[in-house]
């Protein structure tokens, strides 16, 4: 069945870009431009989506036309370029894209304003219902992630890290010394604590990856 | 399925003999590598077109009782290879250089991130020889003791051929020798025991190149596809369990493992019965590999040999640990395998042909238990660990993780990253409390794509572990542990026995015990191409 696998949801978007230019460049130049300085000027966890819950995944890029396969292929056209809105997520598509609007209406604002149609969004009901028209089947799946919440599957990672640095660190202790460190280690990562600590949302650097303390619980 | 390819046999007396032979089991256990700049591309062909007619083949050697005289063993074995600056300086049509591979264009140095060659390993420790304009590699390999003068005699030839040709053509200096001293050439040898016996062993104490790939077309033993084809589904010890690889995986100009002629330079007879060599100076920590296992094994039930062979996943003596689990299976192996050797010697030196043959049969049985497992029996790693370096190296069946079928063939993933392993130690370690000192092994790779084969293997499953389910952590022996201790690095689980109720044995805070200390990508071209290049006759268009 295509776009649900398990408790994953697999989104693909194809929104059409306006025709057209700003008399300096085309709508699909400044989207793309627009893109490419947001991956310039933040770290990973500082994107805009690492703050929407429950992001696997995601994914932008302007579509200029599709590939020409050679004869005896015919040679075929998109009507206009397209942004293409890719994202993996768990649970429903409704409730993510609420709350996609809701964590990041401004860059949703920016990313989609030359897109046709997108001038009359301006509620979180009006963008599911946008995304929904532009949505195709999504049949292939990111296969690093399970179908779990992304609360889960972060502090999973981050007690899987932690523990492995437990143990290795651990190796010779006494039954007595063992039991106090685990206990403290505990005491630590909380692990029954899905909020914190634990991995940030669209961390890649290991050094700043852990969430502690009061920290907004973003995922 | 088994292949209906037709066994079309390779034209030997065409390609470059180490490629087919790995020189040391015929007794050539000494080598210089010597490195060349060409800055006069003219007396740079002139000079290859001097070494032509001494370019060892691939060719089968008469042994000295055969009757026809045949083709007989050389005193010295000589190759040789260019990196890409050495092609264009020999005046390569810009049409060719441009078809090679973007990594052999780029070269070892600038491909240091992929290969970790980081830290200590980082180019700038290196010998200094090979951060010079390194443009040709030939090498020499020799007899040993107590004949290794005639490898001096015939490098001292070399040398004088080479005068000929100066300036134009510049023999490179600046190999570190032991003194400290920049030299002319790097030296190898295969190290001796206490009673002066040659060994297969490098530094760290374990028997070395004993599994090699084996593939289509070269002649040998067709009994020797166990171990060294790719696996079938048949059991590991019959020949059914194993198919000879495609030819393209290690000569360009044959169909590969994906059904099609590797990536190659033009114009095709360039490339074809050519290959690529990795050349890797290795330098073995000595010192912190024994302290570490010495400390490590206070720890470990089986104490210091069994720890030692859980890194590689052989006993030191050669065994492995996935059909031989116990230190005394394996000794038993190891005495076995030693007898046989010694009287396949005594019979080819006493020219007893029958008595040859026996002891030939003999060797091959023994050796056979040496290569034919895979681990299927030990998917959890009881006996042979995960990480260790054997199977990280060679996984045989094992990334199916026992799900038959998961791929089209048992070894989909593992059937295009094999390597042909040449090369021999080089120096001598004097004192094995110490890390410093000029000691090591000089590592010959030899592929059809560097890429795909060498670098594939050296980065993901050399310095990452996650195709083996292992996230981060490296090959315990070879891996480019950082000196963090405070990092991830440097760890290594041995799983204990299923079902034994032990936990695993954890070892945390490895140092890095190799470092690379030089090394460079060649193009290993054929007899044909060699002569081409020397007389200016490649022709790409």
């Amino acid at each position: 069945m295509p776009n649900e696998a398990g408790d994953a949801y697999g989104l693909t978007a194809l929104c059409p870009i306006k025709i057209g230019d700003d008399q300096k460049c085309s709508f699909a130049s400044l989207t793309r431009a627009y893109l490419q300085q947001m991956q310039e000027t933040r770290a990973d966890e500082d994107s805009p989506m690492a703050s929407v819950p429950n992001t696997y995944l995601c994914r932008f890029f302007v579509l200029d036309n599709v590939n020409y396969q050679g004869k005896p292929a015919v040679l075929d056209s998109l009507k206009s370029p397209y942004l293409v809105f890719v994202a993996e997520l768990h649970g429903d598509r409704d409730t993510y894209l609420e709350g996609m609007w809701k964590r990041a209406e401004p860059m949703i604002r920016e990313v989609w304003k030359h897109c046709v149609g997108f001038g009359s969004v301006v509620t979180a009901e009006h963008f599911v219902n946008y995304i929904v028209r532009c949505q195709v089947e999504t049949t292939l799946y990111f296969n690093g992630s399970t179908d779990d919440p992304l609360r889960e599957q972060l502090k999973a990672l981050y007690l899987q890290q932690e523990f492995s640095k437990f143990a290795f660190a651990s190796t010779r202790k006494s039954a007595e010394d063992l039991q106090r460190d685990f206990r403290s280690f505990v005491a630590r990562t909380r692990p029954h604590d899905v909020a914190r600590p634990t991995w940030r949302a669209g961390a890649s650097d290991l050094a700043n990856v852990v969430v502690s303390g009061d920290e907004s619980e973003n995922s | 399925m088994m292949s209906t390819d037709p066994d079309i046999p390779l034209d030997l007396h065409d390609i470059q003999g180490n490629i087919i032979k790995a020189y040391n089991r015929e007794d050539y256990v000494t080598a210089r590598y010597v490195l060349y700049q060409v800055t006069d591309g003219a007396k740079g062909r002139e000079f290859l077109a001097e070494l032509l007619p001494y370019v060892t083949t691939a060719a089968p050697w008469s042994r000295e009782s055969a009757v026809r005289a045949g083709n007989p063993k050389p005193p010295v074995t000589l190759n040789i290879a260019f990196t890409h600056q050495g092609l264009e300086a020999l005046e390569l049509p810009a049409a060719s250089l441009l078809t090679f591979p973007q990594e052999f264009v780029s070269g070892m140095v600038k491909r240091r991130e992929i290969l970790g060659d980081d830290g200590k390993s980082a180019p700038e420790h290196w010998d200094p020889v090979w951060l010079k304009p390194v443009h040709l590699l030939l090498w020499l390999n020799g007899p040993g003791r107590p004949n290794e003068h005639v490898l001096d005699e015939y490098h001292g030839m070399l040398v004088e051929l080479a005068k000929k040709f100066a300036p134009g053509v510049e023999c490179l200096s600046g190999h570190r020798g032991e003194d400290g001293a920049e030299r002319d050439y790097q030296s190898g040898s295969a190290l001796y025991d206490e009673d002066g016996n040659i060994t297969a062993k490098e530094h760290f104490g374990y028997s070395d190149g004993i599994s090699n790939p084996f593939f289509k077309g070269t002649g040998a033993n067709p009994n020797n596809v166990i171990g060294g084809g790719k696996v079938t589904r048949e059991s590991p010890d019959t020949v059914e369990g194993w198919e000879p690889l495609e030819t393209g995986e290690f000569l360009l100009g044959y169909k590969d493992e994906a059904f099609e002629y590797p990536e190659a330079p033009l114009p095709p007879l360039l490339a074809r019965n050519g290959t690529y060599l990795v050349f890797r100076k290795l330098h073995e920590n000595v010192g912190s590999f024994e302290s570490y296992l010495d400390e490590t094994s206070k720890h470990f039930e089986g104490g210091k040999e069994a720890l030692a062979a859980k890194f590689v996943g052989r006993w030191r003596n050669g065994a492995p640990l996935a059909t031989h689990p116990t230190e005394e299976e394996a000794n038993g192996l190891a005495a076995r395998w030693n007898q046989a050797y010694v009287s396949m010697k005594k019979a080819e030196a006493d020219h007893d042909d029958g008595a040859y043959a026996t002891a030939s049969n003999v060797y091959a049985d023994v050796r056979k238990e040496l290569v034919a497992f895979d681990y299927d029996q030990d998917l959890a790693g009881g006996r042979c660990p995960v990480g260790a370096h054997v199977r990280r190296v060679n996984p045989r069946g094992g990334l199916e993780f026992g799900r038959s079928g998961a791929f089209a063939s048992r070894g989909a993933l593992t059937n295009r990253r094999r390597i042909l392993r040449r090369g021999l130690p080089y120096g001598i370690c004097r004192d094995r409390s110490r890390d410093d000192g000029e000691h090591g092994n000089i590592v010959m790779m030899l592929v059809a794509s560097i890429r795909r084969q060498f670098e594939f293997v050296q980065q993901q499953w050399m310095n990452y572990g996650n195709d083996f389910k292992l996230g981060n952590d490296k090959d315990p022996l070879l891996g480019n542990h950082s000196d963090d201790p405070d990092g991830i690095d440097g760890r290594m689980t041995i799983e204990s026995t299923p079902g034994s109720g032990k936990p695993p044995f954890l070892c945390a805070g490895i140092p890095r015990f190799v470092e690379t200390r030089g090394g460079a990508y060649f193009f290993v071209p054929s007899m044909t191409a060699l002569r081409m290049i020397s007389k200016a006759l490649v022709d790409p268009t």
